[in-house]
């Protein structure tokens, strides 16, 4: 049940990453704002890695999961983002 | 529940890939289909992971209840076979050392059974002596006084006697009769003139 219940938060997170592509493909001004969100959670997510083990005091998780966590929005972002274009 | 789990799993999947890739972008009413169907995934996706989460909470909770009811029986064992070998201790004990009452009633007891008998005086013969022996040749012999002495056993006795007692006395004493005119005295004067005279 743990791994069918991940399963499905990284469905949901690869749904949702195709999501703001479709959102990103309805005007350009929502593009610019989808692709300055995507930048800025980049950058958020590249800083997570650099500082992990403070983020990982702050959030009150262990490193390794923080870690997961990163990779996992990685990969949800990439599929989710390759389906809708690819499709 | 678990059946209402993998159902929104499976739409969840079904609702992210099918319209994308089935349905036209550029087509208006598509790419709306699309959106919708996108927020759909999204929450048949969320909806699945939340059951899922519960079910896995619930599993461990029961692991848990499991864990402590086996917990629970191995320490009521454990402490049946605890009990029960401290009281076997203390039977073992209470029977290796008895009470100061049963330990005096055993040494009085093994006192009695191995104290010393007091000497009793030598029983007398049941049988007189000299009496006929069934194994004996069958020669007859004559006796003399009441204890059927033969005739040099009675002159040895008598003349032993003598040196303390008169006449008399020591036909009294050897043939058990009184002085007097009875058939006894008369035998046993008889006997003793007799033996005296040998």
């Amino acid at each position: 049940m743990r791994a069918a219940s991940l399963a499905n938060y990284f469905v949901a997170g690869c749904a949702t990453s195709s999501l703001l592509g479709w959102v990103a493909s309805l005007h350009p001004m929502s593009f610019r704002a989808i692709a300055f969100l995507t930048a800025a959670s980049f950058i958020l997510w590249g800083l997570c890695w650099l500082l992990d083990f403070s983020v990982s005091s702050w959030l009150k998780i262990p490193v390794a999961t923080l870690q997961a966590l990163l990779v996992a929005a990685l990969a949800m972002a990439v599929i989710g983002a390759g389906v809708l274009l690819c499709s | 529940m678990q059946l209402k789990m993998w159902v929104l799993t499976g739409a969840a999947v079904t609702l992210w890939l099918a319209p994308l890739v089935a349905l036209n972008k550029r087509i208006g009413w598509h790419k709306s289909m699309q959106g919708l169907s996108l927020c759909g995934a999204v929450a048949c996706a969320v909806g699945g992971g939340n059951i899922a989460r519960k079910l896995a909470d619930q599993a461990e909770i029961e692991a848990l209840k499991l864990r402590a009811v086996k917990a629970d029986v191995e320490d009521e064992i454990a402490t049946e076979v605890y009990v029960s070998r401290t009281q076997r201790q203390q039977e073992a004990e209470a029977i290796l050392a008895p009470s100061n009452a049963e330990m005096e009633e055993v040494r009085e007891r093994l006192e009695a059974l191995y104290k010393p008998e007091p000497s009793k005086p030598a029983e007398p013969l049941v049988q007189p002596l000299n009496q006929p022996d069934d194994n004996a040749l069958a020669v007859e012999e004559e006796t003399f006084t009441s204890l059927n002495l033969t005739k040099n056993q009675a002159i040895e006795l008598i003349q032993k006697l003598r040196s303390e007692l008169n006449q008399t006395q020591t036909i009294e004493k050897l043939w058990e009769c009184k002085k007097g005119g009875s058939e006894a005295w008369k035998r046993a004067y008889a006997q003793f003139k007799s033996l005296m005279d040998e």
